[in-house]
């Protein structure tokens, strides 16, 4: 016989099972970055004549890039907050604010790609800059994906209100934006912030 | 128009030379056709819903084992061929080749090919299927934590498979870069065919189904063990199990990085490790064997979890030590990360660089060896009986030994320097993998076939089958690693008669063919065995008085593995529930999975975008990016994924089941023989044939 | 058992955040951001030391991150999720550095001529009697100018001390081709047995070997001298 007991702790030893495995998945995501850090690494003054970092990045955008970024991991944070405490309002808000925050970035990071292309220095162009465009790329595409499930989780939300598996989906995809904003730290110090040392 | 719509592909690429149209037959059609004939007798709603869609471990753990079989007959061809042209290569010159019958770079993609099947294929196919059918089991889960997961690792694997085949119907032509496409030999520049993209797409789509399995597998074993199995007190298959997943998660995004690196290499024209503009070729060595070479433990591991579940069962002693066979495992597992420059000391690393990669390698035979001698301690002073899983065993002790010695031959730098890349490490390595992992399976194979089908296997085939193995084995390798060190280098197609190498390339063909007849005994026995099944049948569930979990169900087991899930107080629970009786507990509601079709769809569309990717048709590759996503988002909104069995109705399911068992009796007979087989098979193509003429004819 | 009516069902207490957290988190981070940002502009430290100050914040921010943000080791006993963190930080150290100190080594030792060329002159290894000596104690020595104009060659002998160089100032428009020895006795230098002076180009040489030698121009009779290379 099913009792009420049985079925919430079926449900919290699933809960707990997904949590675990959506951890054990970032990271190996991270292990991913890690080769792509590596190659940049060792490659980034491989420019074979091209510029170098230092001749190319622009600090203060780059600082901006990294403080929205932040800011948005901070907002998601609110919203998890929100999403235990059951207050549809106050998810869409913070985790709207959020989705805002991340196409702010990316507009600032495809900018920023933008405008290396326009001057000739593309992916093509020598192995410092695959390495760059590689690393930083990979990382503006799961911020994409973050925002693509983002998206989706929050219609879902609107039309249908929240309740307990999107409590649980709401908190993997922020424990997710949490993660890419820790990679991005390690990108602005080794990428951008390097090149000038 | 025609551009866009099909990329690179045109008419050229369908199959037009002898081996293209051979492999499209045998690899391609083939398997086609016995599926067609499968759906013809039992229907395709069988097929889909008993099978394809099933999230039932135990089903994908048996499709594991025939994708996995079928490969091993495609890498094992291959092996003969490299064999045969490596025996003719000085005396012959046919079929338009300079040397015995193969081209230089058809010889290159075969041995390419052997490489590839044999490692992501066929090993990685078997223990999956071993350890998705037996790890549940062992430690009284009654599915994977993630089914779903477990459905799409299995059809990313086949997808896998799929790739490394397709080449024959399309393209004709594989990597003939070696198994690990180096570069700069696999840049754009020197290889400039699809065969290397058939390569990063067979391995990227097989290698990322590998990593959600090792996620799926390792949540499994952390989080649903039954109450009270601590995790000193689990099986050593399932620790085998997983130290082998974690070094799964922990090496095959490396993998995945670097594949997409050379993806980006050849497809965007970037410069990671092109010779030009700041490349450097190196880093891919580097990058690639990172991953190479903690990927042979995760082969060996659960075989080592096999062999120790072997030894003590038919000691019938519980294993000598198990705390240091667990922490040997972790030591294993731990140092693996540390020696892969191993793999390259000959590329000009200085001294010190080498000295330390070297000490790191011999360091991990000192794990291993403890493993070894507490097997050898479990069989001290046990009651052994040599079964054939037992003398797989020692099979292996015999040839893992010599392949791990001649391991640390190579360790050392100087030695190396001589000895890279000649057969002498060919010779190694093939021990190690052939000796450990295959024997292991074959092990395990042997020892779990009565929980898998309800019958055992047929014990006289099979011993003949070993021995074919056994001294196939010996006179392929024994030359080898004489060749060696005579100087012989790996990958030759051809050499100079006077260096007087033919008589042992004859030799090495010859212990192959001894081999293949290994293995057509081995799926004789298989048949043999289902033609004798009433006389080899299993009624209890535990034909060989074991000591862990699995065999405390029946043979089959039901979908939910067990009715009940039992405390455990001690290791090794069988024994002590035999001594002081079964737990009784009541019956309770059991969830289970629905089956998906997800799983199908999501690598299906992975697939497609591979495939694309391959052949440049870039509105196929998004479109079947956005496939997939759009899959697994249906997926992830899917709530409806489980449904309960009622406590009445497991009630009702053990009962008739319990019947059952007691009705069946064992028929009395011995075990076929070859000859007695070959009669009954002669008879069955007769028959056919009558059935024909008397079809035709009257 | 009790069951707690405030949480929905699958949530577990003790993990989760709470305000303070995540404002403590959010202002700990920024300070962390800003701080290395203004010592990389502000170029206040040597190259090294503000590499590992700045790489030293990174870490700590992500610290900072993982416990405030992610709430690592709030979760029940076993704590799994640490241990795979703590393992993956660990892998990712093995990766990276492995990668550095293995593609560094390759480079110095398999890299192409002109970067051997170029690490041999960084590193001033230096011969004495065509085999290597060691390192140039002090760097670089003296640079001694020797003037080709009006196919004349200015001054015509050279003292100089080993790792000091010669710079061959070739004002003319013609290149040059600068061999050492006589035409009748030709000789090497440094195991070369010519260099180039472009037209209109200064060439340095480094003085890595010692004794006395000749050089001369084979087109250009007048263009001719020595140089002597002592300790």
């Amino acid at each position: 016989m099913e009792t009420e007991q049985g079925l919430e702790s079926h449900e919290a030893a699933s809960d707990d099972r997904v949590g675990f495995g959506f951890w054990v998945y970032l990271m190996t995501d991270l292990l991913m970055f890690s080769v792509l850090f590596a190659t940049f690494s060792v490659l980034r003054n491989n420019t074979a004549g091209g510029p170098m970092g230092n001749e190319l990045f622009k600090l203060p955008g780059v600082l901006a890039e990294t403080l929205i970024l932040l800011t948005s991991s901070f907002t998601a944070g609110l919203g998890m907050l929100a999403a235990r405490r059951g207050s549809k309002s106050q998810v869409l808000m913070w985790f709207g604010l959020t989705f805002l925050l991340g196409v702010a970035f990316l507009v600032l990071e495809l900018k920023e790609f933008a405008a290396f292309v326009h001057e000739g220095h593309t992916w093509r162009s020598n192995a410092s800059l695959s390495s760059f465009f590689v690393l930083v790329g990979t990382h503006g595409a799961h911020i994409t994906s973050g925002l693509l499930w983002m998206g989706t989780t929050l219609v879902y939300i609107w039309k249908r209100g929240l309740d307990s598996h999107l409590v649980r989906k709401l908190s993997l995809l922020s424990l997710f934006w949490h993660f890419l904003d820790i990679v991005w730290i390690f990108i602005f110090t080794v990428v951008y912030l390097m090149a000038f040392v | 128009m025609k551009e866009f719509l099909l990329g690179k592909l045109t008419d050229q690429s369908l199959p037009h030379e002898w081996f293209t149209i051979g492999g499209t037959i045998g690899f391609i059609l083939l398997p086609i056709a016995v599926l067609a004939i499968l759906v013809r007798i039992k229907g395709w709603k069988w097929l889909w819903g008993e099978w394809l869609t099933s999230v039932d471990p135990k089903r994908i753990g048996i499709m594991y084992f025939i994708v996995a079989g079928f490969m091993l007959v495609r890498g094992g061809l291959d092996a003969l061929m490299v064999w045969l042209q490596q025996a003719l290569a000085p005396s012959t010159a046919v079929l338009g080749a300079a040397h015995g019958y193969l081209s230089a770079d058809h010889f290159q993609q075969i041995f390419t090919a052997h490489g590839n099947i044999m490692v992501f294929f066929v090993a990685m196919g078997f223990v999956f299927g071993l350890i998705n059918y037996i790890v549940p089991l062992q430690i009284g889960a009654r599915d994977l934590a993630s089914p779903f997961l477990n459905t799409l690792g299995f059809w990313l694997y086949v997808g896998g498979v799929l790739m490394v085949n397709m080449f024959f119907g399309l393209g004709g032509e594989y990597a003939a870069t070696g198994w690990l496409a180096v570069a700069p030999l696999s840049d754009l520049q020197f290889s400039p065919g699809v065969g290397v993209d058939y390569w990063i797409w067979s391995l990227q789509i097989s290698g990322i189904g590998t990593t959600l399995a090792g996620i799926n597998f390792i949540m499994t074993i952390l989080k649903m063990r039954a109450p009270g199995m601590t995790l000193w007190k689990m099986p050593l298959f399932t620790w085998g199990s997983l130290c082998s997943m974690i070094m799964v998660v922990a090496v095959f995004p490396l993998l995945t990085a670097t594949l997409f690196l050379m993806f980006f290499d050849r497809y965007f024209g970037m410069h990671f490790f092109t010779t030009t503009l700041g490349g450097n070729a190196m880093m891919y060595t580097n990058l690639i064997w990172m991953w190479g070479h903690p990927e042979v433990y995760v082969l060996v591991l659960p075989a080592f979890g096999i062999f120790s579940e072997v030894v003590a069962t038919y000691s019938r002693k519980a294993i000598a030590s198990y705390g240091s066979q667990v922490i040997a495992m972790f030591g294993v597992t731990l140092f693996a990360l540390s020696v892969w420059l191993h793999h390259f000391f000959t590329m000009g690393a200085g001294a010190d660089v080498n000295a330390f990669f070297g000490v790191m390698t011999m360091v991990i035979a000192i794990p291993t060896s403890v493993l070894m001698f507490g097997w050898i301690a479990t069989m001290h002073k046990g009651r052994i009986k040599f079964t054939l899983p037992m003398m797989w065993f020692l099979g292996f002790v015999g040839i893992f030994a010599i392949g791990g010695m001649s391991g640390v031959v190579l360790a050392v730098p100087p030695a190396d320097f001589q000895l890279h890349n000649s057969l002498f490490l060919v010779a190694h390595f093939h021990s190690n993998v052939i000796g450990g992992v295959l024997f292991g399976i074959f092990a395990g194979i042997n020892y779990w076939f009565p929980k898998f089908a309800g019958f055992r296997l047929n014990e006289r085939i099979g011993r003949q089958a070993f021995w074919c193995w056994i001294v196939g084995f010996c006179l392929s390798f024994i030359p080898m690693y004489i060749l060696g060190i005579m100087g012989a280098t790996r990958r030759l197609d051809h050499y100079d008669p006077s260096t007087g190498w033919q008589p042992f390339y004859i030799m090495m063909f010859i212990g192959g063919l001894i081999i293949a007849v290994g293995v057509a005994l081995q799926i004789v026995q298989v048949i043999a065995s289902a033609i004798q099944k009433r006389q080899l049948v299993d009624t209890t569930g535990d034909p060989w008085d074991g000591r862990t979990l699995e065999w405390a169900t029946a043979s089959p087991p039901p979908s939910y593995n067990m009715a009940v899930i039992p405390n455990i107080t001690t290791r090794d629970p069988l024994v002590e529930f035999k001594k002081n009786g079964f737990p009784k507990q009541p019956y309770e509601d059991i969830h289970m999975p629905y089956n998906t079709a997800s799983g199908i769809y999501i690598a299906a569309c992975a697939f497609a975008t591979c495939f694309a990717l391959v052949w440049h048709i870039n509105w196929l590759a998004v479109a079947g990016l956005v496939g997939v996503v759009v899959c697994f988002i249906a997926r992830t909104f899917n709530d409806k994924t489980e449904y309960t069995v009622t406590a009445k109705e497991i009630e009702k399911l053990e009962y008739d089941r319990e019947e059952a068992d007691r009705a069946k009796k064992p028929e009395p007979g011995e075990d076929m023989s070859l000859w007695e087989f070959i009669k009954i098979a002669v008879a069955w193509a007769l028959g056919l044939i009558g059935l024909k003429r008397r079809a035709h004819g009257n | 058992m009790s069951s707690n009516p405030t949480h929905k069902p699958g949530t577990q207490p003790e993990h989760h955040g709470t305000m303070t957290s995540y404002v403590t988190g959010f202002i700990l981070s920024l300070i962390f951001t800003l701080i290395p940002y203004y010592l990389v502009t502000h170029k206040t430290f040597d190259k090294t030391e503000l590499l590992l100050i700045i790489f030293g914040f990174a870490v700590l921010q992500m610290a900072v991150q993982v416990i405030f943000f992610l709430h690592l080791g709030r979760e029940k006993k076993p704590h799994w999720n640490t241990l795979f963190l703590i393992s993956t930080i660990s892998i990712i150290f093995l990766v990276v550095g492995g990668s550095l100190w293995i593609m560094k080594n390759l480079h110095y030792n398999m890299a192409g001529m002109e970067v051997m060329d170029k690490i041999a002159t960084d590193e001033a290894v230096y011969q004495v009697g065509g085999k290597q000596a060691g390192t140039c104690p002090a760097g670089t020595g003296t640079n001694h100018e020797i003037m080709l104009m009006g196919n004349v060659a200015t001054p015509t002998h050279v003292d100089a001390h080993v790792c000091d160089t010669i710079t061959f100032m070739n004002h003319d428009a013609t290149t040059r081709e600068i061999s050492f020895g006589t035409s009748a006795q030709p000789a090497m230098y440094a195991g070369e047995g010519s260099m180039t002076a472009y037209g209109r180009h200064d060439t340095p040489m480094r003085l890595t070997e010692l004794g006395t030698y000749k050089f001369h121009d084979s087109k250009e009779a007048r263009i001719t001298g020595d140089f002597t290379v002592t300790n």
